[in-house]
């Protein structure tokens, strides 16, 4: 028979362990809790300190190590008090005023750099933070789904490519296999039947497939496909999709626009202005990188080559000598009959970045994602409105500008205005 | 209508076989003219080879990888104070071009720091945005790579503290021994020069400076000592003159400040229908200059015949002297004619001549005195600082050079052994001195002899003041750090003189005490004062009579006039090929000069058949018993007969390595009479060799025709393309000189092709462009304006030979009248963006289509080569890319050899990185085997609508220039849209009766409309109807 001891001992070791754990978290200074994945409420507010994190705290902090500020792991355990906490995100130099001793370490140990104050942030938000912070892998999830999405999908191109070879292996293979037994059989006909006597004419493979008719067959196919090949690969010179070379420096934009959420137009100053959207000098890269001395993926070291580009020497915090020119490789690379500006269509039309140039946020390494080919330009300027209401210099039209009132006409494409005509572009 | 006929060559006017045959041909050359099996050129197995070498080559391209492009960042240092440049987008700086007679104040427009293209700066009260060929192509020069990158020692490469420690203690060692010094300088006015000349001769003062100009005008400010007081040249207002009379002046072309004055003489030469009334202009010369042929009225004269002429003209409008009479008639009717109209014009008329000679400014003097000219019209409140040099000072240089009077020479961007008739005396000079240096940017004629060449930075790498009329003043400001190691000529004289403030820490602090501001307020303006419009003291006319010496010139045979052209000039600009290659506006030969011929001349020597193969016949002229071999004989309609004409500004041989050996050099044949400089000789003799010059002459090929076959036009000789009448029938009739146009419109309502409609431009853009032949000078700053703008290739002399210059833009020349006297009709001729375009329909690959704004577009890319379009273009205004002349072709350098701009089959300029830099990065290079043209300024039309769009609001009228239309001083040019009413060029078109379409009866519905040419004569000049000038 059963008795009920060994089920109360059990019971009594889950509360002392519960209790402990308790007491454990009640000694805790900041109560964080942890969050399990099946816990839908919980990762939704994981979610928004995320965002929160990412949108205030990245630029100088990150969670397991130092950048400007100090690493936010186990920041819970550092402070006494959860009021005290929020009080310092929300204004750290009044709390450094009030001569609380904890913010007045923590400002000196950081080389009394005031933390940029977020009176913002209500104290469910800072914890929020909090709760991301110390448990980031629930959040993450989603993007690691869409990183292994994106993977995939790299991945199914080359499977694609690999599947085809393989296909064409084995119908080579299967083809060849299918010649001899066919040979096989055929010559084992052939012996039966000298066996039985009959006289048998003696015909080759060879003779069988490669006769005249056949071999005209073959060429004409032969030529047909070399010409096509040919064609294409014509079409295709000059062209690189898909172009992504090594960079001399590993710069990521899926870190800096997909993680950082830092706009195109920060570094891309020229794209609303000028024709060329611009590369940017190490100026601009100076703007955040004299702080921000260290990345997530190769640490210092690609950081320590833009400082050897600019002419800063981060242990001095000053720039040494003349900046010199970054040789990024170019990618998207235009003929030069081609006249392409960049503010007509992100200005003027209102055309997304990413319309041309794909995903970028997601770019680990740029590469180029349009064609760039004529037929893909001309495709665009068929398809896509004219802001024609919006923007007064198509008053000109007036005549569309009367039909669109009236109804007869539903919309004016690029197109309609000349934006296919030789010298829109080719001058 | 009119009924003149007008002619562009004497092959044409004669109407010889061969002129006829060359009309009728779309090329002026045989394709293969030495390419022939027994040459040795193509045949059937080089087809052979060379197919196959293409396909191999084709083959093993396709086969590489594409090369890998880098992206350079716009890398800003920011420890220094930086302007933020957006790659991409232009920026213009305030300037000031200035070359000693010439001024401008001009913006640069600079794209990614480099600048590119100069444009007119409207705001300037002076040039009010007019620019001239030499503007245009100044910034061509910046990257000549002929200039020195560095000081030199001996002519060895040395730097700046070298060089300035030897020259200092060479000067100190000189001053100290009490040896003079020669300080030889152009004209000088610039006050930061003028400023550094004043430094240095207070350090040391046994210098003696001396200025001169190789073209000099010191006879005018000689006389004006005499007549004013003071030896200035006063501004004269032709646009207040009703009545213009120059003798020997083409103060259009080549005079002094020749572009402000062009543009105050054009805006009293259009009359409207409002306000029909122009300036009447006389002209006395011996040879047709560009402000002559300009003249209502022409009177050929000897060039010893103009002081009669002068005197002449002064007892008739009431002044003192005796008339004696001139040779011939029409002079002599001339000096009557002009005479009753000036006395009916006192105080609103004007005598100018521009003959360097005491005598004659003197009588000028007292002819406008007796008139009353002085104060409105001649203004002496506002005198030049152009052209001060003085004639005297160099005569007396040269005596004392050769007597080894000076120890030390320095010539700040002088070059006496070029430009002046002491060569050889400079040359022993400069060679002897203890110490001698040259400040000029390469190694010169002069520079070469100098133990220390110091370059000076082109007027786009410096700072300067120049102030060309008094009380105003244009400020020069670096738009690019110097691409050499090269010092402002200014600085080096206040390094020399002990002063090491730099120079544009000078300047700037000289700008501040100037104009009482910031000087960066100014230096973005550009300039600071008003110069005086009216005013001044009139002219003491007894003591110029007084002074004027008694007549004894006898002269014998040929008298030789020396004059400058619009293009090199004084020869400064040798080596600027875009200058070498603007036809000069009269002769429209390229690349050289030669000696003009009267017509009676040709008449005399059986000269019948010349330009139409362009192999003139040579001569050689004998001057003071020298004689110049081989020069060729360009016939020149309106020479006075016994005269010949050479252009000055030729035959250098260190300029670089376009403007070397091209021509002959003829300042040696001046001469210094009475002190003064004189740019006439008599006494030459003429003899034609029997041998022929390959000319790179323009006008005689590229010639429109009009269809005498069409049923209402019998032979009425060009009477459509170039159309002119008279004011007095203008006054009348607004359809003068285009009466036929109604009946054109009327009978030509179709197309030639059936079924052929005319695009639909009833929304958007339609572009227009007008030119007013009255306005037009035919100086040429649009056509260099064109080539900087859209990447024209210069040719070199062998290619414009064989008719295969590339301008999109040219200036058609058409004479018409009597031969020895003609009437001159300038024609800019560019694509008339036809809307029914015989080019388009014959393009096999539709290379050459129309846009829905009505331009004629050219794909070159597409383009195949068939030159069918043309062959069929009645304008004549295609071009073909012969050879690769910028480098555009995939396959790299195909023109390898030699590549003088010369005598080889093609050059390489444009092969140059640094030469590079002046190309539009908005138009690309076309490559070999495409056709190209006129393009109006396309990439200016997109940026205008773009500009319009990011700001959005419609486009405004005249808010697109083409890249003629802001060169052109005049405003001849007029670019727009004819969609909006509004618009000057629809008003135009819709109103003026002048205007009138090129060729119109054909119904090309051409876009660009030109008005009608209105000469201020007082009756149709008689008729000249000749088919065969027996004479």
């Amino acid at each position: 028979m059963y008795s009920c001891k060994p089920i109360r001992k059990i019971l009594a070791l889950i509360v002392i362990i519960l209790s402990l754990s308790l007491s454990k978290t009640s000694f805790a200074a900041v109560a964080v809790p942890d969050v399990a994945a099946t816990d839908a409420a919980g990762v939704e507010k994981v979610k928004a300190g995320m965002a929160l994190y990412k949108a205030n705290c990245t630029a100088c902090h990150a969670i397991d190590r130092k950048v400007v500020g100090p690493a936010l792991a186990g920041v819970w355990d550092r402070w006494e008090s959860e009021a005290k906490l929020v009080a310092w995100v929300q204004n750290s130099s009044k709390l450094i005023a009030s001569g609380d001793a904890y913010a007045n370490k923590v400002f000196n140990e950081n080389n009394k750099s005031v933390m940029t104050a977020f009176p913002q942030l209500s104290a469910e938000q800072v914890m929020d933070i909090l709760l991301y912070i110390k448990n980031p892998g629930v959040a993450e999830p989603a993007k690691t789904a869409a990183a292994t999405d994106g993977a995939t999908a790299t991945g199914t191109g080359d499977t694609k490519g690999t599947s085809n070879w393989y296909i064409w292996a084995l119908i080579t293979f299967l083809a060849v296999l299918a010649l001899l037994l066919w040979s096989v059989t055929s010559k084992l006909d052939k012996a039966v039947r000298e066996k039985a006597g009959e006289t048998v004419e003696d015909v080759t493979l060879d003779k069988k497939i490669f006769n005249k008719k056949t071999f005209k067959v073959l060429m004409l196919i032969g030529s047909i496909l070399l010409v096509f090949n040919i064609f294409n690969g014509a079409i295709d010179l000059g062209r690189s999709q898909g172009y992504a070379p090594d960079q001399p420096i590993k710069f990521s934009h899926a870190l800096h626009v997909g993680q950082n959420q830092i706009e195109c137009q920060y570094c891309h100053t020229g794209v609303e202005k000028s024709k060329h959207a611009s590369i940017p000098g190490t100026q601009i890269c100076m703007n955040c990188h004299k702080y921000v001395q260290q990345g997530p993926k190769y640490g210092k070291e690609e950081i320590a080559k833009i400082y050897n580009y600019a002419g800063w020497d981060p242990d001095k915090a000053k720039f040494v000598e003349a900046p010199k020119n970054i040789e990024w490789v170019k990618i998207h690379n235009l003929p030069d009959h081609v006249y392409f500006n960049h503010s007509q269509h992100v200005k003027v039309g209102g055309i997304k970045c990413q319309t041309c140039h794909g995903k970028v946020e997601e770019y680990e390494v740029m590469k180029q994602f349009a064609p760039l080919s004529m037929g893909w330009c001309i495709n665009c300027h068929r398809q896509t409105e004219v802001k024609f209401a919006e923007n007064k210099y198509y008053s000109v039209f007036q005549k569309y500008q009367e039909e669109l009132k009236k109804g007869t006409k539903a919309k004016v494409t690029v197109e309609d205005i000349g934006g296919t005509e030789c010298q829109k572009c080719h001058y | 209508m009119s009924n003149k006929k007008y002619w562009t060559s004497l092959d044409e006017l004669n109407e010889t076989p061969q002129y006829k045959e060359q009309a009728a041909k779309e090329f002026n050359f045989e394709i293969n003219e030495n390419d022939t099996e027994e040459n040795g050129g193509t045949n059937r197995r080089d087809f052979l080879k060379a197919m196959g070498f293409s396909v191999s080559v084709a083959a093993l391209a396709s086969a590489c990888k594409i090369p890998t492009h880098k992206a350079i960042p716009y890398t800003i240092d920011l420890r220094k104070a930086v302007p933020e440049v957006t790659p991409g987008l232009a920026v213009y700086f305030a300037s000031t071009f200035y070359d000693g007679s010439e001024f401008a104040n001009i913006l640069v427009k600079t794209r990614e720091g480099r600048p590119i293209k100069i444009e007119g700066n409207t705001e300037s009260p002076f040039t009010l945005g007019g620019t001239s060929a030499k503007a245009q192509a100044s910034v061509l020069s910046l990257y000549d790579v002929s200039r020195l990158p560095n000081p030199t020692i001996k002519n060895k490469k040395s730097d700046w503290k070298t060089v300035d420690a030897e020259i200092i203690s060479k000067l100190d060692t000189i001053a100290k021994s009490g040896g003079k010094i020669a300080l030889v300088t152009g004209t000088v006015a610039s006050t930061i020069t003028k400023n550094a000349i004043e430094k240095f001769v207070a350090k040391y003062p046994t210098t003696t400076v001396v200025s001169y100009d190789a073209i000099s005008s010191y006879a005018t400010r000689k006389a004006n000592q005499i007549s004013l007081g003071s030896p200035v040249i006063p501004t004269i207002n032709y646009d207040k003159a009703e009545v213009i009379v120059g003798f020997n002046a083409d103060f259009l072309g080549t005079g002094i400040s020749s572009l402000e004055n062009t543009r105050k003489y054009a805006s009293n030469r259009v009359p409207t229908k409002d306000k029909p009334k122009m300036s009447r202009h006389h002209q006395f010369q011996s040879t047709m200059t560009l402000a002559g042929s300009n003249a209502d009225y022409r009177y050929p004269i000897k060039p010893s015949e103009e002081k009669q002429a002068l005197i002449n003209l002064l007892a008739t409008v009431g002044g003192s002297g005796t008339s004696k009479p001139l040779s011939g008639k029409d002079a002599n009717d001339g000096i009557a004619k002009v005479a009753k109209e000036l006395l009916a014009n006192k105080g609103k008329s004007v005598v100018v001549s521009g003959t360097n000679d005491v005598d004659i400014q003197l009588l000028v003097n007292a002819i406008n005195g007796t008139l009353g000219n002085y104060g409105e019209i001649i203004n002496t409140a506002a005198t030049y600082n152009l052209k001060s040099g003085n004639d005297e000072a160099l005569a007396t240089l040269a005596n004392d050079l050769k007597a080894g009077a000076y120890k030390g020479i320095i010539l700040l961007g002088a070059n006496p052994v070029y430009n002046t008739p002491f060569a050889d005396i400079f040359k022993n000079a400069i060679q002897k001195a203890e110490l001698s240096v040259s400040t000029a940017d390469r190694a010169d004629e002069s520079a070469q002899y100098c133990q220390y060449i110091t370059p000076d930075s082109h007027y786009l790498e410096s700072w300067d003041i120049i102030s060309p009329v008094t009380g105003f003043y244009g400020f020069v400001q670096p738009t690019i750090v110097n691409l050499f190691d090269t010092r402002q000529s200014a600085s080096s004289l206040m390094t020399w003189a002990g002063d090491t403030t730099p120079i544009g820490k000078f300047v700037q602090n000289e700008i501040t005490a100037l104009t009482g501001a910031n000087y960066e307020a100014a230096v973005q303006l550009g300039f600071y004062g008003t110069p005086a419009l009216t005013g001044g003291s009139g002219a003491n006319v007894a003591a110029s009579v007084a002074a004027v010496k008694a007549d004894g010139v006898a002269t014998k045979g040929f008298e030789v006039v020396f004059y400058e052209k619009i293009g090199v000039g004084d020869g400064g600009y040798a080596n600027n090929p875009f200058l070498q290659e603007l036809p000069d506006p009269i002769s429209k030969v390229t690349w050289d000069n030669y000696v003009c011929v009267p017509f009676s001349f040709a008449k005399e020597k059986g000269i019948e058949s010349q330009p139409a193969d362009k192999k003139v016949p040579t001569a050689n002229v004998t001057i003071n018993g020298k004689t110049i071999k081989d020069l060729p004989v360009v016939v020149q309609f309106g020479q006075a007969a016994g005269t010949l004409a050479i252009a000055l500004g030729y035959g250098r041989e260190k300029a670089g390595r376009a403007g070397d050996m091209v021509g002959k050099n003829m300042y040696a044949y001046t001469k210094s009479v009475n002190g003064v400089t004189s740019y006439t000789v008599d006494g030459a003799t003429i003899e034609l060799t029997g041998n022929t010059y390959e000319l790179a002459l323009n006008q005689t090929y590229h010639t429109l025709m009009e269809d005498n076959n069409l049923p209402m036009r019998e032979k009425k000789y060009r009477g459509s393309i170039v159309k002119e009448t008279t004011l007095e029938e203008y006054k009348k009739n607004e359809h003068a000189g285009n009466e036929d146009r109604e009946k054109i419109k009327e009978e030509f309502s179709n197309s030639l092709y059936d079924g052929y409609k005319p695009h639909d431009y009833k929304q958007g853009h339609h572009w227009g462009m007008t030119v007013d032949l009255n306005a037009c000078v035919g100086c040429g700053a649009c056509v260099v304006a064109c080539s900087v703008e859209n990447n024209v290739p210069v040719v070199g002399k062998r290619q414009v030979y064989r008719s295969q210059e590339m301008h999109w833009l040219r200036i058609d020349r058409y004479y018409n009248g009597n031969p020895d006297n003609p009437d001159v009709a300038f024609q800019p001729m560019m694509c008339q963006h036809c809307n029914n375009a015989p080019c388009e329909n014959v393009c096999p690959v539709n290379a050459t289509n129309h846009s829905s704004e009505g331009l004629n577009q050219m794909a070159y890319n597409r383009c195949i080569g068939t030159r069918y379009c043309a062959n069929n273009c009645p304008y004549k205004v295609r071009r073909f890319n012969w050879l690769d002349y910028q480098g555009a072709d995939s396959f790299g350098k195909f023109n390898d050899g030699k590549r003088s701009f010369t005598d080889s089959e093609s050059q390489d300029y444009m092969f140059e990185d640094l030469t590079r830099m002046v190309l539009n990065p908005d138009v690309v290079t076309r490559s070999r085997g495409v056709i190209e043209k006129c393009s109006f300024c396309v990439q200016r039309i997109q940026e205008g609508k773009l500009t319009a769009k990011k700001e959005g609001r419609p486009l405004k009228d005249g808010e697109v220039k083409t890249a003629c239309q802001a060169a052109c001083t005049t405003g001849a040019i007029t670019f727009g849209d004819q969609n909006n009413k509004e618009s000057a060029v629809a008003k135009t078109f819709d109103t003026d009766g002048r205007n009138y379409f090129v060729l119109e009866e054909q119904h090309f519905l051409s876009a660009v409309g030109y008005q009608v040419k209105i000469r201020n004569k007082d009756e149709e000049p008689a008729r000249f109807f000749i088919n065969k000038p027996g004479v």
